[in-house]
Protein backbone atom coordinates (compact mmCIF):
# COMPACT_ATOMS: atom_id res chain seq x y z
CA UNK A 1 0.00 0.00 0.00
CA UNK A 2 1.64 3.30 -1.01
CA UNK A 3 1.68 6.50 1.38
CA UNK A 4 -0.73 9.11 1.04
CA UNK A 5 0.82 11.34 2.84
CA UNK A 6 4.64 11.78 1.81
CA UNK A 7 6.75 14.50 3.45
CA UNK A 8 10.29 14.70 2.91
CA UNK A 9 12.39 16.77 4.71
CA UNK A 10 9.83 19.88 4.35
CA UNK A 11 10.95 23.40 5.79
CA UNK A 12 9.05 26.53 6.21
CA UNK A 13 10.69 29.81 6.99
CA UNK A 14 8.59 33.31 7.69
CA UNK A 15 10.43 36.81 7.40
CA UNK A 16 9.23 38.50 10.13
CA UNK A 17 10.01 42.06 11.12
CA UNK A 18 12.08 43.02 14.42
CA UNK A 19 9.90 44.65 16.62
CA UNK A 20 11.41 47.53 18.53
CA UNK A 21 9.73 48.70 21.66
CA UNK A 22 7.89 51.95 22.84
CA UNK A 23 6.19 54.08 20.48
CA UNK A 24 9.04 55.73 19.04
CA UNK A 25 9.85 52.05 17.60
CA UNK A 26 6.52 51.54 16.64
CA UNK A 27 7.02 54.50 14.61
CA UNK A 28 10.74 53.43 13.23
CA UNK A 29 9.02 49.90 12.32
CA UNK A 30 6.63 51.83 9.59
CA UNK A 31 10.06 52.21 7.72
CA UNK A 32 11.86 48.89 8.81
CA UNK A 33 13.64 46.34 6.62
CA UNK A 34 15.20 44.54 9.65
CA UNK A 35 13.58 40.90 9.02
CA UNK A 36 14.92 38.16 10.48
CA UNK A 37 14.04 34.55 9.41
CA UNK A 38 12.00 32.17 11.65
CA UNK A 39 12.34 28.46 11.15
CA UNK A 40 9.09 27.31 12.21
CA UNK A 41 9.49 24.05 10.54
CA UNK A 42 12.78 22.21 10.37
CA UNK A 43 13.51 19.65 7.79
CA UNK A 44 10.04 17.16 8.85
CA UNK A 45 9.40 13.94 7.11
CA UNK A 46 6.09 11.58 7.56
CA UNK A 47 4.79 9.00 5.51
CA UNK A 48 1.23 8.56 6.62
CA UNK A 49 -0.70 5.60 4.76
CA UNK A 50 -4.21 5.66 3.90
CA UNK A 51 -6.53 4.95 6.83
CA UNK A 52 -4.45 6.17 9.43
CA UNK A 53 -5.33 7.99 12.35
CA UNK A 54 -2.48 10.03 13.16
CA UNK A 55 -2.49 12.00 16.08
CA UNK A 56 -0.02 15.18 15.54
CA UNK A 57 1.46 16.51 18.47
CA UNK A 58 3.29 19.43 20.15
CA UNK A 59 3.02 22.45 22.68
CA UNK A 60 1.92 25.57 21.05
CA UNK A 61 3.62 26.98 18.53
CA UNK A 62 5.37 24.07 18.05
CA UNK A 63 4.70 24.30 14.13
CA UNK A 64 1.78 21.79 13.90
CA UNK A 65 -0.78 24.08 12.04
CA UNK A 66 1.71 25.27 9.73
CA UNK A 67 2.57 21.80 8.86
CA UNK A 68 -1.02 21.22 8.14
CA UNK A 69 -1.38 24.42 6.04
CA UNK A 70 1.38 22.61 3.78
CA UNK A 71 -0.17 19.77 3.59
CA UNK A 72 -3.37 21.53 3.00
CA UNK A 73 -1.83 23.44 -0.15
CA UNK A 74 -2.61 26.81 2.43
CA UNK A 75 1.38 27.58 2.50
CA UNK A 76 4.40 26.62 0.06
CA UNK A 77 6.94 24.72 1.79
CA UNK A 78 10.61 26.73 1.34
CA UNK A 79 11.63 23.56 0.65
CA UNK A 80 11.27 19.76 0.76
CA UNK A 81 9.10 17.51 -0.68
CA UNK A 82 5.38 17.01 0.26
CA UNK A 83 2.32 14.42 -2.07
CA UNK A 84 -0.77 14.48 -0.85
CA UNK A 85 -2.62 12.20 -2.81
CA UNK A 86 0.14 12.34 -5.27
CA UNK A 87 -0.34 15.64 -5.94
CA UNK A 88 1.43 18.79 -4.98
CA UNK A 89 -0.56 20.78 -2.68
CA UNK A 90 0.02 23.80 -3.18
CA UNK A 91 0.54 23.50 -6.62
CA UNK A 92 -2.78 22.18 -6.90
CA UNK A 93 -5.20 23.74 -4.55
CA UNK A 94 -8.38 23.19 -6.22
CA UNK A 95 -7.96 19.84 -7.14
CA UNK A 96 -6.23 18.84 -3.85
CA UNK A 97 -8.94 20.12 -1.83
CA UNK A 98 -11.86 17.98 -3.47
CA UNK A 99 -10.15 15.32 -1.52
CA UNK A 100 -9.34 16.84 2.25
CA UNK A 101 -11.47 17.94 4.60
CA UNK A 102 -10.95 20.07 7.00
CA UNK A 103 -12.32 21.03 10.72
CA UNK A 104 -10.32 23.75 12.46
CA UNK A 105 -11.91 23.82 16.36
CA UNK A 106 -12.50 27.50 16.49
CA UNK A 107 -14.27 28.46 12.97
CA UNK A 108 -16.86 27.13 10.99
CA UNK A 109 -17.78 26.47 7.51
CA UNK A 110 -21.11 26.35 7.93
CA UNK A 111 -23.48 28.91 6.40
CA UNK A 112 -24.30 30.65 10.03
CA UNK A 113 -27.87 31.79 9.10
CA UNK A 114 -29.38 28.39 7.65
CA UNK A 115 -29.93 25.23 9.10
CA UNK A 116 -27.56 23.00 8.99
CA UNK A 117 -29.08 20.65 5.60
CA UNK A 118 -28.74 23.70 3.43
CA UNK A 119 -25.27 23.72 4.26
CA UNK A 120 -25.42 20.43 3.34
CA UNK A 121 -27.02 20.71 0.23
CA UNK A 122 -24.93 23.85 -0.59
CA UNK A 123 -21.50 21.67 -0.14
CA UNK A 124 -23.40 18.65 -2.10
CA UNK A 125 -23.15 21.61 -5.03
CA UNK A 126 -19.78 22.78 -4.59
CA UNK A 127 -18.11 19.25 -4.29
CA UNK A 128 -20.31 17.97 -6.71
CA UNK A 129 -21.95 14.55 -4.71
CA UNK A 130 -23.68 12.51 -6.47
CA UNK A 131 -27.48 11.98 -5.07
CA UNK A 132 -26.72 8.79 -4.67
CA UNK A 133 -23.33 9.45 -2.68
CA UNK A 134 -24.76 12.40 -0.39
CA UNK A 135 -28.34 10.03 0.53
CA UNK A 136 -25.31 7.45 1.00
CA UNK A 137 -23.80 9.95 3.70
CA UNK A 138 -26.53 11.42 5.07
CA UNK A 139 -28.25 7.99 6.29
CA UNK A 140 -24.93 6.76 7.40
CA UNK A 141 -24.96 9.92 9.82
CA UNK A 142 -28.28 9.30 10.79
CA UNK A 143 -27.11 5.70 12.44
CA UNK A 144 -23.94 7.27 13.89
CA UNK A 145 -25.43 10.37 15.40
CA UNK A 146 -28.57 11.43 16.38
CA UNK A 147 -29.10 14.16 13.64
CA UNK A 148 -32.54 15.30 13.06
CA UNK A 149 -32.81 17.60 15.53
CA UNK A 150 -29.43 19.45 14.19
CA UNK A 151 -30.50 19.02 10.55
CA UNK A 152 -33.36 21.76 11.09
CA UNK A 153 -31.78 24.40 13.42
CA UNK A 154 -30.03 27.27 11.67
CA UNK A 155 -26.29 27.11 12.74
CA UNK A 156 -26.07 30.42 14.91
CA UNK A 157 -28.51 28.83 17.20
CA UNK A 158 -26.42 25.56 18.15
CA UNK A 159 -24.05 25.45 21.10
CA UNK A 160 -20.67 24.97 20.63
CA UNK A 161 -20.79 21.19 20.68
CA UNK A 162 -23.52 21.10 18.30
CA UNK A 163 -21.81 23.23 15.78
CA UNK A 164 -18.56 21.18 16.10
CA UNK A 165 -20.19 18.00 15.61
CA UNK A 166 -21.83 19.59 12.35
CA UNK A 167 -18.38 20.50 11.03
CA UNK A 168 -16.82 17.49 11.18
CA UNK A 169 -19.73 15.89 9.74
CA UNK A 170 -19.69 18.95 6.72
CA UNK A 171 -15.79 18.10 6.20
CA UNK A 172 -16.55 14.04 6.16
CA UNK A 173 -19.89 15.32 3.29
CA UNK A 174 -17.34 14.67 0.30
CA UNK A 175 -16.17 11.65 1.55
CA UNK A 176 -12.27 13.35 1.10
CA UNK A 177 -9.44 10.62 1.37
CA UNK A 178 -8.36 12.54 3.66
CA UNK A 179 -9.21 14.84 7.21
CA UNK A 180 -7.05 17.22 8.84
CA UNK A 181 -9.11 18.11 12.43
CA UNK A 182 -7.23 20.82 14.46
CA UNK A 183 -8.20 20.48 17.98
CA UNK A 184 -11.51 19.70 16.99
CA UNK A 185 -12.81 18.98 21.08
CA UNK A 186 -11.69 22.22 22.48
CA UNK A 187 -13.70 23.69 24.79
CA UNK A 188 -16.42 20.76 24.55
CA UNK A 189 -17.86 19.01 27.53
CA UNK A 190 -16.91 15.78 28.49
CA UNK A 191 -20.01 13.71 26.79
CA UNK A 192 -19.71 15.64 23.95
CA UNK A 193 -16.55 14.81 23.99
CA UNK A 194 -16.79 11.25 23.88
CA UNK A 195 -19.60 11.61 20.92
CA UNK A 196 -16.97 13.24 18.99
CA UNK A 197 -14.33 10.64 19.84
CA UNK A 198 -16.57 7.59 18.69
CA UNK A 199 -18.26 9.68 15.45
CA UNK A 200 -14.19 10.27 14.03
CA UNK A 201 -13.37 6.55 14.85
CA UNK A 202 -16.70 5.28 12.95
CA UNK A 203 -16.27 7.31 10.00
CA UNK A 204 -12.53 6.05 9.95
CA UNK A 205 -13.71 2.85 10.13
CA UNK A 206 -16.49 2.76 7.79
CA UNK A 207 -14.67 5.14 4.91
CA UNK A 208 -11.55 4.29 5.52
CA UNK A 209 -10.36 8.35 5.24
CA UNK A 210 -7.04 9.20 6.69
CA UNK A 211 -7.74 11.39 9.74
CA UNK A 212 -4.60 13.83 10.94
CA UNK A 213 -5.32 15.15 13.81
CA UNK A 214 -3.73 17.98 16.10
CA UNK A 215 -4.99 18.33 20.05
CA UNK A 216 -4.25 18.79 23.32
CA UNK A 217 -6.19 16.70 25.19
CA UNK A 218 -4.29 13.01 25.66
CA UNK A 219 -8.00 11.47 25.83
CA UNK A 220 -8.15 12.47 22.09
CA UNK A 221 -5.05 10.92 21.73
CA UNK A 222 -5.97 7.42 23.77
CA UNK A 223 -9.31 7.22 22.25
CA UNK A 224 -8.00 7.98 18.63
CA UNK A 225 -4.70 7.71 17.50
CA UNK A 226 -2.37 3.97 16.57
CA UNK A 227 0.41 6.80 15.90
CA UNK A 228 1.63 9.53 17.53
CA UNK A 229 3.87 11.90 15.83
CA UNK A 230 5.39 14.90 18.15
CA UNK A 231 7.15 18.28 17.22
CA UNK A 232 8.46 20.55 18.58
CA UNK A 233 10.03 24.10 17.94
CA UNK A 234 9.34 22.86 14.07
CA UNK A 235 11.55 19.95 14.91
CA UNK A 236 10.48 16.15 14.80
CA UNK A 237 10.83 14.54 18.10
CA UNK A 238 8.64 11.65 18.59
CA UNK A 239 6.87 9.46 15.33
CA UNK A 240 5.83 5.74 16.36
CA UNK A 241 2.85 3.64 17.92
CA UNK A 242 1.64 4.82 21.22
CA UNK A 243 2.78 1.91 22.88
CA UNK A 244 5.90 2.15 22.27
CA UNK A 245 5.93 5.71 23.78
CA UNK A 246 5.07 4.63 27.32
CA UNK A 247 7.91 2.51 26.82
CA UNK A 248 9.79 5.45 25.91
CA UNK A 249 10.98 6.75 29.17
CA UNK A 250 11.46 2.96 30.72
CA UNK A 251 8.48 1.51 32.16
CA UNK A 252 7.69 3.60 35.17
CA UNK A 253 4.61 3.03 37.34
CA UNK A 254 3.41 5.09 40.45
CA UNK A 255 3.57 3.35 43.85
CA UNK A 256 0.85 5.11 46.06
CA UNK A 257 0.73 4.08 49.98
CA UNK A 258 -1.14 5.51 52.97
CA UNK A 259 0.08 5.07 56.45
CA UNK A 260 -0.45 6.62 59.48
CA UNK A 261 1.76 9.45 61.20
CA UNK A 262 3.58 12.33 59.54
CA UNK A 263 3.73 11.94 55.59
CA UNK A 264 6.44 14.34 55.03
CA UNK A 265 8.30 13.30 57.54
CA UNK A 266 7.57 9.50 56.36
CA UNK A 267 8.20 10.65 52.67
CA UNK A 268 11.73 11.76 53.97
CA UNK A 269 12.67 8.45 55.14
CA UNK A 270 11.49 6.18 52.14
CA UNK A 271 13.52 8.36 49.52
CA UNK A 272 16.59 8.11 52.02
CA UNK A 273 15.75 3.87 51.56
CA UNK A 274 14.98 4.23 47.42
CA UNK A 275 17.52 7.05 46.63
CA UNK A 276 17.00 6.08 43.01
CA UNK A 277 13.50 6.81 42.75
CA UNK A 278 11.77 9.66 43.36
CA UNK A 279 9.21 10.27 46.60
CA UNK A 280 6.46 12.48 47.44
CA UNK A 281 3.57 13.33 49.37
CA UNK A 282 0.25 15.21 49.50
CA UNK A 283 -2.02 14.72 52.11
CA UNK A 284 -3.57 11.46 51.55
CA UNK A 285 -0.66 9.59 49.70
CA UNK A 286 3.24 9.02 49.45
CA UNK A 287 3.81 8.78 45.98
CA UNK A 288 6.81 6.58 44.55
CA UNK A 289 7.54 6.75 40.60
CA UNK A 290 9.28 3.64 40.59
CA UNK A 291 11.18 2.21 37.08
CA UNK A 292 10.79 -1.26 36.38
CA UNK A 293 13.86 -1.89 35.30
CA UNK A 294 15.53 -1.26 38.38
CA UNK A 295 13.61 -3.47 40.94
CA UNK A 296 9.95 -4.34 40.35
CA UNK A 297 6.86 -2.61 41.98
CA UNK A 298 6.43 -5.67 44.14
CA UNK A 299 10.19 -5.15 45.30
CA UNK A 300 9.68 -2.20 46.57
CA UNK A 301 6.32 -2.79 47.95
CA UNK A 302 7.82 -5.86 50.12
CA UNK A 303 10.64 -3.40 51.55
CA UNK A 304 8.57 -1.00 52.42
CA UNK A 305 5.87 -3.19 54.39
CA UNK A 306 8.48 -4.62 56.44
CA UNK A 307 9.00 -1.73 58.02
CA UNK A 308 5.92 0.34 58.51
CA UNK A 309 2.11 -0.66 58.44
CA UNK A 310 0.42 0.48 54.84
CA UNK A 311 -3.07 0.95 55.52
CA UNK A 312 -3.43 1.15 52.40
CA UNK A 313 -2.31 1.45 48.28
CA UNK A 314 -2.87 1.95 44.58
CA UNK A 315 -0.79 1.35 41.76
CA UNK A 316 -1.32 4.07 38.89
CA UNK A 317 0.38 3.81 35.27
CA UNK A 318 2.30 6.14 33.89
CA UNK A 319 -0.54 8.01 31.48
CA UNK A 320 0.13 9.57 27.65
CA UNK A 321 -0.51 12.95 29.70
CA UNK A 322 2.87 12.66 31.68
CA UNK A 323 4.71 11.34 29.12
CA UNK A 324 4.06 13.86 26.79
CA UNK A 325 4.41 16.50 29.18
CA UNK A 326 8.03 15.04 29.91
CA UNK A 327 8.78 14.96 26.21
CA UNK A 328 7.51 18.78 26.14
CA UNK A 329 9.07 19.85 28.87
CA UNK A 330 12.76 17.37 28.57
CA UNK A 331 13.03 16.59 24.92
CA UNK A 332 13.65 12.64 24.35
CA UNK B 1 -23.15 20.42 -14.07
CA UNK B 2 -20.55 23.64 -13.65
CA UNK B 3 -23.08 26.25 -13.11
CA UNK B 4 -25.17 24.38 -10.38
CA UNK B 5 -22.33 25.79 -7.68
CA UNK B 6 -22.97 28.91 -8.91
CA UNK B 7 -27.03 29.05 -8.45
CA UNK B 8 -26.85 27.21 -5.21
CA UNK B 9 -24.42 30.25 -3.57
CA UNK B 10 -27.16 32.74 -5.25
CA UNK B 11 -29.98 30.34 -3.70
CA UNK B 12 -27.80 30.56 -0.24
CA UNK B 13 -27.32 33.91 -0.40
CA UNK B 14 -30.92 34.54 -0.99
CA UNK B 15 -31.85 32.44 1.76
CA UNK B 16 -29.51 34.27 4.02
CA UNK B 17 -31.16 37.68 3.75
CA UNK B 18 -34.40 36.73 3.74
CA UNK B 19 -33.13 35.79 7.64
CA UNK B 20 -32.47 39.16 8.38
CA UNK B 21 -36.11 40.70 8.36
CA UNK B 22 -35.36 43.69 10.50
CA UNK B 23 -32.51 44.76 8.92
CA UNK B 24 -34.42 45.71 5.62
CA UNK B 25 -37.05 47.71 7.53
CA UNK B 26 -34.05 49.91 9.29
CA UNK B 27 -32.65 50.51 5.45
CA UNK B 28 -36.14 51.52 4.07
CA UNK B 29 -36.22 54.15 7.25
CA UNK B 30 -32.62 54.91 6.75
CA UNK B 31 -33.32 55.96 2.99
CA UNK B 32 -36.34 57.92 4.04
CA UNK B 33 -34.15 59.84 5.95
CA UNK B 34 -31.34 60.34 3.61
CA UNK B 35 -34.06 61.36 0.95
CA UNK B 36 -35.83 63.93 2.77
CA UNK B 37 -32.16 65.43 3.34
CA UNK B 38 -31.49 65.56 -0.21
CA UNK B 39 -34.64 66.93 -0.88
CA UNK B 40 -34.39 69.77 1.29
CA UNK B 41 -30.80 70.32 0.41
CA UNK B 42 -31.04 70.92 -3.15
CA UNK B 43 -34.48 72.48 -3.02
CA UNK B 44 -32.15 75.08 -1.13
CA UNK B 45 -29.64 75.00 -3.92
CA UNK B 46 -31.91 75.87 -6.73
CA UNK B 47 -33.80 78.24 -4.38
CA UNK B 48 -30.23 80.07 -3.90
CA UNK B 49 -29.48 79.44 -7.70
CA UNK B 50 -32.23 81.80 -8.58
CA UNK B 51 -32.65 80.20 -12.05
CA UNK B 52 -35.22 77.09 -12.95
CA UNK B 53 -31.97 74.96 -14.38
CA UNK B 54 -28.45 74.62 -12.75
CA UNK B 55 -25.77 73.00 -14.88
CA UNK B 56 -28.61 71.78 -17.26
CA UNK B 57 -30.69 69.90 -14.89
CA UNK B 58 -33.78 70.94 -13.95
CA UNK B 59 -34.80 70.78 -9.80
CA UNK B 60 -37.29 68.24 -10.86
CA UNK B 61 -34.71 66.24 -13.31
CA UNK B 62 -31.98 66.59 -10.39
CA UNK B 63 -34.23 65.03 -7.93
CA UNK B 64 -35.31 62.11 -9.87
CA UNK B 65 -31.77 61.50 -11.05
CA UNK B 66 -30.77 61.31 -7.23
CA UNK B 67 -33.60 59.33 -5.63
CA UNK B 68 -32.80 56.72 -8.53
CA UNK B 69 -28.92 57.14 -7.71
CA UNK B 70 -29.87 56.67 -3.90
CA UNK B 71 -31.57 53.57 -4.65
CA UNK B 72 -29.32 52.27 -7.12
CA UNK B 73 -26.74 52.45 -4.48
CA UNK B 74 -28.85 50.42 -2.03
CA UNK B 75 -28.84 47.79 -4.33
CA UNK B 76 -25.64 47.59 -5.82
CA UNK B 77 -23.56 48.57 -2.34
CA UNK B 78 -21.18 45.54 -1.42
CA UNK B 79 -19.52 44.97 2.04
CA UNK B 80 -16.96 42.33 0.18
CA UNK B 81 -13.80 44.72 1.52
CA UNK B 82 -15.23 44.05 5.44
CA UNK B 83 -15.69 40.65 4.51
CA UNK B 84 -12.59 40.12 3.29
CA UNK B 85 -10.87 41.95 6.05
CA UNK B 86 -12.45 39.91 8.38
CA UNK B 87 -11.74 36.54 7.34
CA UNK B 88 -8.01 37.90 6.85
CA UNK B 89 -8.08 39.09 10.00
CA UNK B 90 -9.46 36.30 11.82
CA UNK B 91 -8.04 33.45 9.92
CA UNK B 92 -11.03 32.52 8.23
CA UNK B 93 -9.97 32.92 5.28
CA UNK B 94 -7.90 29.33 5.20
CA UNK B 95 -11.26 27.73 4.93
CA UNK B 96 -12.39 29.64 2.19
CA UNK B 97 -9.15 28.76 0.19
CA UNK B 98 -9.50 25.32 0.52
CA UNK B 99 -12.74 25.21 -1.00
CA UNK B 100 -12.96 23.59 -4.42
CA UNK B 101 -13.59 27.12 -6.05
CA UNK B 102 -11.60 30.19 -7.09
CA UNK B 103 -12.58 32.37 -4.13
CA UNK B 104 -13.03 35.43 -6.70
CA UNK B 105 -16.20 33.57 -8.15
CA UNK B 106 -16.82 31.96 -4.98
CA UNK B 107 -17.61 35.45 -3.27
CA UNK B 108 -19.12 37.01 -6.18
CA UNK B 109 -21.75 34.28 -6.26
CA UNK B 110 -22.49 34.15 -2.75
CA UNK B 111 -23.17 37.95 -3.06
CA UNK B 112 -25.27 37.55 -6.17
CA UNK B 113 -28.67 36.56 -3.80
CA UNK B 114 -27.92 39.10 -2.00
CA UNK B 115 -28.25 41.57 -4.79
CA UNK B 116 -31.06 40.12 -6.10
CA UNK B 117 -33.08 40.74 -2.83
CA UNK B 118 -32.14 44.37 -2.70
CA UNK B 119 -33.16 44.62 -6.22
CA UNK B 120 -36.64 43.76 -5.08
CA UNK B 121 -36.45 45.43 -1.63
CA UNK B 122 -35.34 48.25 -2.81
CA UNK B 123 -34.64 49.31 -6.25
CA UNK B 124 -38.22 48.04 -7.55
CA UNK B 125 -40.04 49.75 -5.51
CA UNK B 126 -38.27 53.46 -5.44
CA UNK B 127 -38.51 52.77 -9.50
CA UNK B 128 -42.33 52.66 -9.40
CA UNK B 129 -43.03 55.01 -6.82
CA UNK B 130 -40.70 57.47 -8.85
CA UNK B 131 -42.49 56.71 -12.15
CA UNK B 132 -45.68 56.83 -10.84
CA UNK B 133 -45.21 60.08 -8.96
CA UNK B 134 -43.61 61.73 -11.93
CA UNK B 135 -46.19 60.77 -14.73
CA UNK B 136 -43.64 59.26 -16.32
CA UNK B 137 -40.98 61.45 -15.96
CA UNK B 138 -39.02 58.04 -16.48
CA UNK B 139 -39.05 57.24 -20.08
CA UNK B 140 -40.62 53.39 -20.63
CA UNK B 141 -38.69 51.96 -23.55
CA UNK B 142 -35.59 50.21 -25.05
CA UNK B 143 -33.67 52.46 -22.32
CA UNK B 144 -34.67 50.00 -19.86
CA UNK B 145 -33.21 47.11 -21.92
CA UNK B 146 -29.59 49.28 -21.88
CA UNK B 147 -30.28 49.95 -18.45
CA UNK B 148 -30.30 46.50 -17.33
CA UNK B 149 -27.40 45.33 -19.43
CA UNK B 150 -25.54 48.51 -18.07
CA UNK B 151 -26.70 47.29 -14.08
CA UNK B 152 -24.96 43.97 -14.22
CA UNK B 153 -21.58 45.57 -15.83
CA UNK B 154 -21.92 47.99 -13.38
CA UNK B 155 -22.25 45.60 -10.38
CA UNK B 156 -18.94 43.31 -11.92
CA UNK B 157 -17.02 46.36 -12.21
CA UNK B 158 -18.12 47.54 -8.51
CA UNK B 159 -17.11 44.19 -7.30
CA UNK B 160 -14.00 44.36 -8.99
CA UNK B 161 -13.05 47.48 -7.20
CA UNK B 162 -13.98 46.07 -4.13
CA UNK B 163 -12.31 42.51 -4.51
CA UNK B 164 -8.79 45.12 -5.66
CA UNK B 165 -9.56 46.94 -2.22
CA UNK B 166 -9.85 43.37 -0.28
CA UNK B 167 -7.08 42.11 -1.81
CA UNK B 168 -5.15 44.83 -0.51
CA UNK B 169 -6.27 43.80 3.27
CA UNK B 170 -4.12 40.56 2.42
CA UNK B 171 -1.04 43.19 3.34
CA UNK B 172 -2.21 45.88 5.70
CA UNK B 173 -4.43 43.29 7.90
CA UNK B 174 -6.49 46.36 8.59
CA UNK B 175 -9.64 47.30 6.99
CA UNK B 176 -11.21 50.32 8.57
CA UNK B 177 -9.19 53.29 6.89
CA UNK B 178 -9.31 51.76 3.39
CA UNK B 179 -12.65 51.29 3.11
CA UNK B 180 -13.44 54.58 3.93
CA UNK B 181 -10.96 55.80 1.45
CA UNK B 182 -12.98 53.57 -0.78
CA UNK B 183 -16.18 54.67 0.03
CA UNK B 184 -15.85 58.43 -0.16
CA UNK B 185 -13.59 58.02 -3.46
CA UNK B 186 -16.23 55.80 -5.18
CA UNK B 187 -19.50 57.90 -4.03
CA UNK B 188 -18.08 61.63 -5.19
CA UNK B 189 -16.72 60.04 -8.46
CA UNK B 190 -19.18 57.72 -9.28
CA UNK B 191 -22.14 60.77 -9.58
CA UNK B 192 -23.71 58.47 -6.71
CA UNK B 193 -24.09 62.07 -4.22
CA UNK B 194 -23.53 64.86 -7.46
CA UNK B 195 -24.89 64.72 -10.48
CA UNK B 196 -21.41 64.71 -12.55
CA UNK B 197 -23.39 67.32 -14.70
CA UNK B 198 -22.90 69.92 -11.38
CA UNK B 199 -18.72 69.11 -11.67
CA UNK B 200 -16.25 71.53 -12.81
CA UNK B 201 -15.10 71.16 -16.55
CA UNK B 202 -12.24 69.82 -16.30
CA UNK B 203 -13.23 67.20 -13.22
CA UNK B 204 -15.78 65.81 -15.42
CA UNK B 205 -13.08 65.16 -18.27
CA UNK B 206 -10.66 63.44 -15.27
CA UNK B 207 -14.17 61.57 -14.17
CA UNK B 208 -14.63 59.87 -17.47
CA UNK B 209 -11.49 58.40 -17.53
CA UNK B 210 -11.80 56.97 -14.09
CA UNK B 211 -13.64 53.42 -13.70
CA UNK B 212 -16.42 54.78 -10.78
CA UNK B 213 -18.93 56.99 -13.03
CA UNK B 214 -19.58 53.33 -14.72
CA UNK B 215 -21.33 52.30 -11.97
CA UNK B 216 -23.62 54.75 -11.05
CA UNK B 217 -23.37 57.34 -13.93
CA UNK B 218 -23.36 55.14 -16.75
CA UNK B 219 -27.01 52.92 -15.96
CA UNK B 220 -28.57 56.20 -14.79
CA UNK B 221 -27.52 58.07 -17.92
CA UNK B 222 -28.90 55.24 -19.93
CA UNK B 223 -32.45 54.85 -17.73
CA UNK B 224 -33.32 58.34 -17.97
CA UNK B 225 -32.68 59.00 -21.94
CA UNK B 226 -36.05 58.83 -23.70
CA UNK B 227 -34.72 59.33 -27.14
CA UNK B 228 -31.64 57.30 -27.04
CA UNK B 229 -28.97 57.92 -29.87
CA UNK B 230 -27.20 54.36 -30.58
CA UNK B 231 -23.75 56.28 -30.89
CA UNK B 232 -23.96 57.41 -27.22
CA UNK B 233 -25.63 54.16 -26.27
CA UNK B 234 -22.70 51.87 -27.77
CA UNK B 235 -20.04 54.17 -26.37
CA UNK B 236 -21.20 54.04 -22.74
CA UNK B 237 -21.92 50.29 -22.84
CA UNK B 238 -18.44 49.90 -24.54
CA UNK B 239 -16.56 52.20 -21.90
CA UNK B 240 -18.38 49.75 -19.67
CA UNK B 241 -17.38 46.85 -20.78
CA UNK B 242 -13.27 47.92 -21.09
CA UNK B 243 -13.45 48.29 -17.34
CA UNK B 244 -15.17 45.48 -16.80
CA UNK B 245 -12.16 43.34 -18.64
CA UNK B 246 -9.24 45.83 -17.00
CA UNK B 247 -10.65 45.57 -13.50
CA UNK B 248 -11.50 41.78 -14.18
CA UNK B 249 -7.67 41.16 -15.78
CA UNK B 250 -6.08 43.53 -12.77
CA UNK B 251 -7.85 41.60 -9.61
CA UNK B 252 -7.36 38.60 -11.06
CA UNK B 253 -3.48 39.14 -10.94
CA UNK B 254 -3.67 41.16 -8.07
CA UNK B 255 -4.86 38.13 -5.89
CA UNK B 256 -2.98 35.98 -7.65
CA UNK B 257 0.19 37.75 -6.91
CA UNK B 258 -0.89 38.40 -3.55
CA UNK B 259 -1.84 34.83 -2.00
CA UNK B 260 1.37 33.83 -3.57
CA UNK B 261 3.07 36.40 -1.77
CA UNK B 262 1.13 34.83 1.04
CA UNK B 263 1.94 30.84 0.83
CA UNK B 264 5.37 31.88 -0.15
CA UNK B 265 6.02 34.48 3.32
CA UNK B 266 3.38 33.32 5.66
CA UNK B 267 0.39 35.05 6.95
Amino acid sequence: MSAIIEIKNITKEFKVLNRREGLKGSLKDLFSRDYKIVRAVDSISISIEQGEIVGYLGPNGAGKSTTIKMMTGVLEPTSGEILVNGNEPYRSRTRNSKEIGVVFGQRSQLWWALPLIESFRILKDIYRISDDDYDHMISLYKSLVDIDELLHKPVRQMSLGQRTLSDILAAFLHNPKIVFLDEPTIGLDVSMKAKIRTLINALNKEKNTTVILTTHDMGDVDALCRRIVIIDKGKMLYDNDIEHLKGFFGSYRTLKIGIDGDLTAEAEKIQKEFPEFSVSNDDEWISVLVDEEKSTVMDVLGRLQASRKIKDMKLEEISTEEVIKKIYEEGV
Amino acid sequence: MKLKKYGTLVRAGLMESLQYRASAFVLVIGNLLYLIIIYFLWKAIYASAGTDTVSGMTFSETLIYLVLATALFNFMEMYIVWDMGRSIQSGDMVLMLLKPMEYRSYLFWSYSGEHIMQFITTFLPTFLIVCIVTHGAIPLGINLVYFVISVVMALLINYYINFFVGTICLYTESIWGINIMKQVIVMLLSGVTVPIAFFPETLQKIVYCLPFQSIYNAPLTLLLDGQPESGNVLSILVTQFLWCAVMGIACRLFWKLSIRQITVNGG
